[in-house]
């Protein structure tokens, strides 16, 4: 199929959003729900295959063709077309999107079945679909900032979908403005650009062409001639960039509303929170390279804030009970690694992972949300074990997706996903020369730093497994049954002694079965050849020349094997029991180490208390003491002089309507004087 | 045809039919009024579709004399920077009209005030002499004190007296201005004139401030004040809290389109007529307009009434135009521009809104509400437009106007016209919009019901949902389809720079507005600090 029909790819979860907002409840009475799901989870198929033939039409190598649908904002020769561009960045991300987004909505299907407001679920999944399309395929950097506040909207709708918990709108309020801070970085960035090169002479070649500041086709060559000559603009713009990606992206400090937006429902975290919204920071990277190229200082920032993500959130992990926790701070630590891979250079390694990440995270949180689903929403791994017996699909497919985060693999033979992308990037980072400040370089230390958290992924997801499917003891039998009223119209009943899990439906288990499979062979089908790297980036890139992931003199292949592997086998001596005596539900037997992993080391309190009643407490000072003390104190209190003025007047003739008009009368009077006596002067 | 003046008067024609009325017809008279309203919008549009977006003159010009000696004309004109305003002007005072069926007293003089209202707003922004625009400036002040004061809440004396007095103080500094100005025309041409084509032509030569620079800047500053009282800029605010906390909903709604005279002021008389001024003086009022975003936000982020909450957010939205206007970019200006007008949209959904949760509620109080999405879904839903349009979200008018604001701006501090410091607050505001405006819809919507009195509440009727549906589509329209505001504007926007940046002899005149490419020339000239995007024709 011919890219020119790459609006169709944007038209059909548009229409979606359409039907589901504006009929969905009506559709959902007049035919059922099931009617109802099949038309949410359509339009995203649709779109998924009209992508997959769009991208089998792509040669990478050749200039992106950019589709122009018509005009959005032209002001001062300043213009902003709705465009969008076909490549293989922007296609690899349609099909993730599409692709995952189909499989998330199906298995949402069964997963809401109990949902009161299914319609409104839908709603706002097909409007993240369409806004996280328009944030890959926009042309233009004004349109991704377009689909990146509309996935932040999206996020806030869903996270606080059950709204009625005043704690998960609080949750979702978070998620939109960290997210918002991120975008302001991005917006300056953006008008940086502008400014830059709206005051930097045209390329030679590129004269006559229009004035589109910010399309990629137009704003990269330039900037790339520009930043040549000023090299200290490319840290500006690429640290303001990197700014917006780690809002987007949960990286440290920005992370902080990720792990609240997991009160959302489970498919929004597997989709939003895991596989697509949170990379986009990634794609942002990729998109802009060329600035990044030229910048080793923030290329450095990036490797550094990237690996202390990773290692923060990691030990984080180890402190969290409630299994969408643990999966929250693992996808935090993951995307540290991606940041790792596109601060040394090796900007496809970070897609690649996106790309294996969305496989196998997808899958674990979807595998999260039939556990959960089965233990009538309980989500306390300490309430959880020997689920395996009652969940055997789930089971091992998460045991698969497990194998996948880990990175297990023979080298050389066969690997699970997350192999071939966690090597790619340790690879790039540990041979990597750009990330470098002052001769010292980061980007390596970020590579080793990379590694230890590798294991940490090994140990901390093996306690995940160990804490819910395996051992003996089925703890939630040590829950005592109470008996209550059913007043409170909630349909799930509670997790106690007589609770007997059951596999979820087939709408629900073959989304996982397909995501077992890719994350088994995606990373193994995709890196046969170098395929991904290929695909993504056919030629050298223009200013860092060929990026090796192999670095020479480290036998990273055996390094990592062992991180994967030491790293399982130490989280089953630990946890293939069952749960730890010093792990359970009286924390204050916790080791102090993981009471702090679980308070993320006092990080979120002093942010939340710092932000919220530090701010609370300028902004009521500014209102109470200068805005009514201060300004308009001056105001009332020259109000009350002239009133005082007015009282005398009053008593002669009473009312300011009065006072007004006479103001005006003498006004008019000492108006007409003046230029009575000037025109006479004039001698007219 | 003398189509601004139909225009401006035909609500006072409106006002003579409701009068007529006997009081007991409320119905009819609100059908009048609306009538009114309704044709004066209809015949503003008309205007649209004759405007010719190609020239910067003014069209429709009519030109009488008033008091001959004094050099005082009735002279109207419609240009780009005053199109979009007339039509926001008719649009919501149609608006306005429409929702306050609920207004049970005295609904002969409400609606006779309303229709005043409209009227000298309209002249406000048709008149092209300076005293006419003072008298209709003025004007304004009177139903708006009416409004406040007979139909307004518990604290309505207090509040309609605070506005009326600040706003007039304001105004008296720019009489002052506008007698100075007079004077300095009749000195620079032996003939006395308040006709600003006039004055600008000699302005545009340098003959007008020539041998008087050193006072150019204290004139500038007795119009700026009193716009700035009006747009309200930071610290010149306090009356719009409460005035927007005590107003009826019709008049806030109106008081919102009265806010747009302010930064109208500086568009039409501050950056023409004062252009060596300009140069030195913007920088300060630039500081001023982020002061004012920001503070406003931090201050709305903590009030317990939604009204109040609305008024300092306002006072956050206008910053953003008043920076855009002041940053002397094409971009800016037209963001600024364009940010009138969604400020006016998206002000009036939550006003309009906010109305309907007090008229059956009775209060406006954040701690009142909680968890009504529940009860009411559809209110929820279009509030959350609302809100998204005043957050700045992409895809809705408030973003658009707000982000070319800001990328004009920076432009203007990236060139060292102001510091780009003043820039990257600014764009903070936009997270703290997201603060205060989430702050407040959580507040309502979300959560439990907790209060009795909110089990009940209606969902919105088939009538209020016909209003708002009409904002929800400028709304859209504004943000996906912008252009159709943008293109009108753009050479009258143009040629307002040029006036307030070029050297004397190089500045375009109004005197002479022939054609857009008269701007071209003029433009060969654009000194460095406003070079902007223009360098890289």
């Amino acid at each position: 199929m011919s890219y020119q029909s790459i609006w169709l790819v944007l038209l059909f979860p548009i229409l979606g959003f359409l039907i589901q907002s504006l009929a969905g409840t009506r559709i959902e009475k007049a035919l059922g729900r099931k009617a109802l799901g099949a038309i949410a989870v359509f339009p995203i198929v649709l779109s998924f295959i009209v992508g997959l033939m769009i991208t089998i039409g792509i040669k990478p190598g050749e200039p992106a063709p950019m589709v122009t649908l018509g005009d959005w904002i032209t002001a001062g020769g300043f213009r902003i077309p709705f465009e969008f561009i076909v490549d293989p960045l922007s296609m690899t991300m349609v099909l993730i999107i599409t692709g995952i987004g189909a499989l998330i909505h199906l298995y949402a299907t069964g997963y809401m079945s109990d949902e009161k407001e299914y319609a409104r679920f839908f709603t706002y999944m097909n409007l993240f679909i369409a806004s996280m399309l328009v944030l890959v395929l926009g042309g233009n950097l004004v349109l991704l900032y377009v689909g990146w506040e509309g996935v932040g909207v999206c996020s806030y709708l869903l996270i606080g979908f059950w709204y009625t918990d005043i704690a998960n709108a609080k949750a979702a309020n978070k998620a939109f403005i960290v997210n918002r801070i991120g975008d302001w970085g991005l917006s300056l960035g953006l008008m940086l650009i502008v400014a830059l090169l709206a005051t930097s002479p045209m390329p030679r070649e590129m004269v006559g062409m229009d004035h589109r500041f910010l399309s990629y086709d137009v704003m990269l060559p330039w900037l790339e001639t520009v930043l040549k000559a000023h090299p200290a603009m490319a840290t500006g713009i690429a640290l303001l960039l990197f700014v917006g990606a780690a809002g987007k992206s949960a990286q440290f400090p920005l992370y902080l509303w990720l792990p609240d937006a997991m009160a959302g429902p489970t498919p929004v975290s597997a989709l939003i929170h895991a596989a697509t919204m949170v990379t986009s920071g990634v794609v942002l990277l990729n998109r802009m390279h060329i600035v990044f190229e030229f910048s080793p200082v923030a290329s450095a920032v990036i490797c550094v804030i990237g690996a202390f993500t990773a290692l923060f959130a990691a030990l984080i992990a180890f402190g969290q009970s409630d299994i969408k926790k643990v999966l929250a701070y693992s996808t935090v630590s993951q995307l540290g690694f991606m940041f790792i891979a596109c601060g040394s250079g090796a900007y496809w390694a970070g897609m690649f992972h996106v790309t294996t990440h969305a496989f196998f995270k997808a899958l674990l949180f979807l595998g999260a949300g039939a556990v959960i689903h089965a233990m009538a929403h309980n989500q306390d791994m300490r309430n959880y074990g020997n689920l395996r017996k009652y969940l055997p699909i789930t089971f091992w497919t998460m045991i698969l997706g497990t194998l996948a985060i880990c990175a297990v693999g023979i080298p050389g033979v066969f690997g699970f996903a997350g192999f071939y992308s966690k090597e790619a990037i340790l690879g790039g980072a540990l041979a990597n020369t750009h990330a470098q400040i002052g001769g010292v370089q980061l980007g390596q230390i970020a590579g080793w730093v990379g590694l230890g958290v590798a294991a940490l992924t090994s140990i901390y997801m093996t306690r995940l497994t160990c804490l819910t499917f395996l051992g003996k003891e089925e703890r939630w039998r040590s829950i005592p049954a109470q008996h209550h009223d059913e007043d409170h119209g909630d349909a799930h009943h509670e997790l106690d002694e007589n609770h007997t899990p059951h596999e979820v439906p087939p709408s629900m288990w073959i989304p996982l079965v397909v995501l077992a499979v890719l994350s088994v062979g995606g990373g193994f089908m995709l890196s046969k050849g170098d395929a991904f790297e290929k695909w993504l980036y056919p030629t050298d890139l223009s200013v860092l020349g060929h990026v090796s992931t192999e670095p020479s003199n480290i036998p990273l292949a055996l390094y990592s094997t062992i991180a994967a592997v030491g790293g399982i086998l130490l989280g089953l001596a630990f946890y293939l029991k069952g749960l730890p005596k010093n792990q359970g539900f009286d924390e204050s037997k916790w080791s102090p180490l993981r009471r702090a992993e679980r308070d993320q080391f006092g990080f979120d309190k002093a942010a939340t208390v710092a932000a919220v009643e530090g701010g609370g407490d300028i902004a009521r000072g500014l209102w109470l003491w200068v805005d009514n003390g201060l300004i308009n104190g001056i105001v009332e209190g020259l109000g009350s002089l002239s009133a005082g003025i007015g009282g005398l007047l009053r008593r002669w003739q009473s009312g300011t309507i009065r006072l007004y008009a006479l103001m005006m009368l003498s006004g008019l009077v000492g108006l007409i004087w003046f230029f009575a006596t000037v025109v006479a002067k004039g001698g007219r | 045809m003398h189509l601004l003046s139909i225009l401006t008067f035909l609500p006072i024609l409106g006002v003579i039919a409701v009068l007529l009325l006997p009081e007991a017809k409320k119905n009819s008279i609100r059908q009048a009024a609306m009538l009114t309203s309704g044709i004066t919008f209809a015949v503003s549009v008309l205007l649209l579709t004759k405007f010719d977006s190609q020239t910067f003159g003014f069209q429709f010009a009519e030109n009488s004399e008033w008091i001959t000696q004094l050099g005082i004309g009735y002279r109207l004109g419609l240009d780009g920077i005053s199109i979009w305003l007339v039509l926001l002007t008719t649009f919501l005072s149609f608006v306005a009209i429409a929702a306050s069926t609920k207004i049970d007293k005295r609904v002969r003089a409400f609606m006779a005030c309303l229709l005043i209202l409209e009227s000298a707003m309209l002249g406000s922004f048709l008149s092209t002499d300076i005293v006419l625009f003072f008298t209709f400036f003025e004007l304004t002040l009177i139903p708006m004190w009416l409004l406040i004061n007979i139909w307004g809440g518990e604290k309505r004396a207090h509040a309609a007296n605070k506005f009326l007095i600040y706003t007039f103080a304001g105004s008296i500094f720019l009489l002052v201005g506008i007698i100075f100005l007079g004077y300095m025309q009749f000195k620079a041409t032996g003939t006395l004139s308040f006709d600003i084509v006039k004055i600008q032509a000699q302005v545009a030569q340098g003959k007008l401030w020539a041998g008087f620079l050193g006072i150019e800047p204290i004139v500038f500053w007795a119009f700026a004040l009193a716009f700035l009282v009006k747009s309200p800029c930071f610290p010149f605010h306090t009356w719009i809290p409460d005035t927007y906390a005590e107003s009826p909903v019709a008049g806030v709604i109106l008081s919102s389109v009265m806010v747009k005279m302010g930064t109208f002021g500086f568009l039409r008389f501050c950056l023409p007529l004062f252009p060596d001024a300009v140069k030195t003086q913007i920088p300060i009022l630039a500081a001023f307009a982020v002061i004012g975003i920001v503070y406003g936000a931090a201050v709305a982020a903590v009030q317990p009434d939604m009204r109040r909450l609305m008024a300092y957010s306002s006072l956050s939205h206008m910053g953003f135009v008043l920076l855009g206007i002041f940053s002397l970019t094409k971009i800016g200006v037209m963001g600024g521009a364009l940010q009138q007008l969604s400020h006016g949209i998206s002000a009036t959904i939550l006003f309009l809104l906010i109305g309907y949760l007090a008229e059956r509620r009775g209060s406006t109080k954040l701690e009142d509400f909680g968890g009504l999405k529940a009860r009411t879904p559809i209110f929820a839903a279009v509030f959350l437009i609302g809100m998204l349009s005043s957050v700045g979200l992409p895809g809705t008018n408030g973003f658009v106007g707000e982000f070319l604001a800001l990328v004009g701006a920076f432009q203007a501090g990236y060139k060292g016209f102001f510091s780009l410091g003043l820039v990257v607050v600014a764009g903070f505001g936009v997270v703290l919009a997201a603060v205060y405006l989430l702050y407040m819809f959580q507040k309502v919507f979300y959560g439990q019901i907790t209060s009795e009195e909110n089990r009940n509440l209606p969902d919105l009727k088939r009538s209020e949902l016909a209003l708002v549906g009409l904002l929800i589509l400028f709304i859209f329209w504004g943000g996906l389809l912008p252009n159709t505001f943008l293109k009108p504007m753009e050479v009258s926007v143009d040629n307002t720079i040029l006036m307030a940046s070029q050297r004397p002899g190089h500045r375009p005149q109004w005197a002479e507005a022939a054609a857009a490419d008269k701007l071209d020339e003029a433009r060969n000239e654009t000194p460095t600090h406003i070079k902007g995007l223009e360098a890289s024709r």
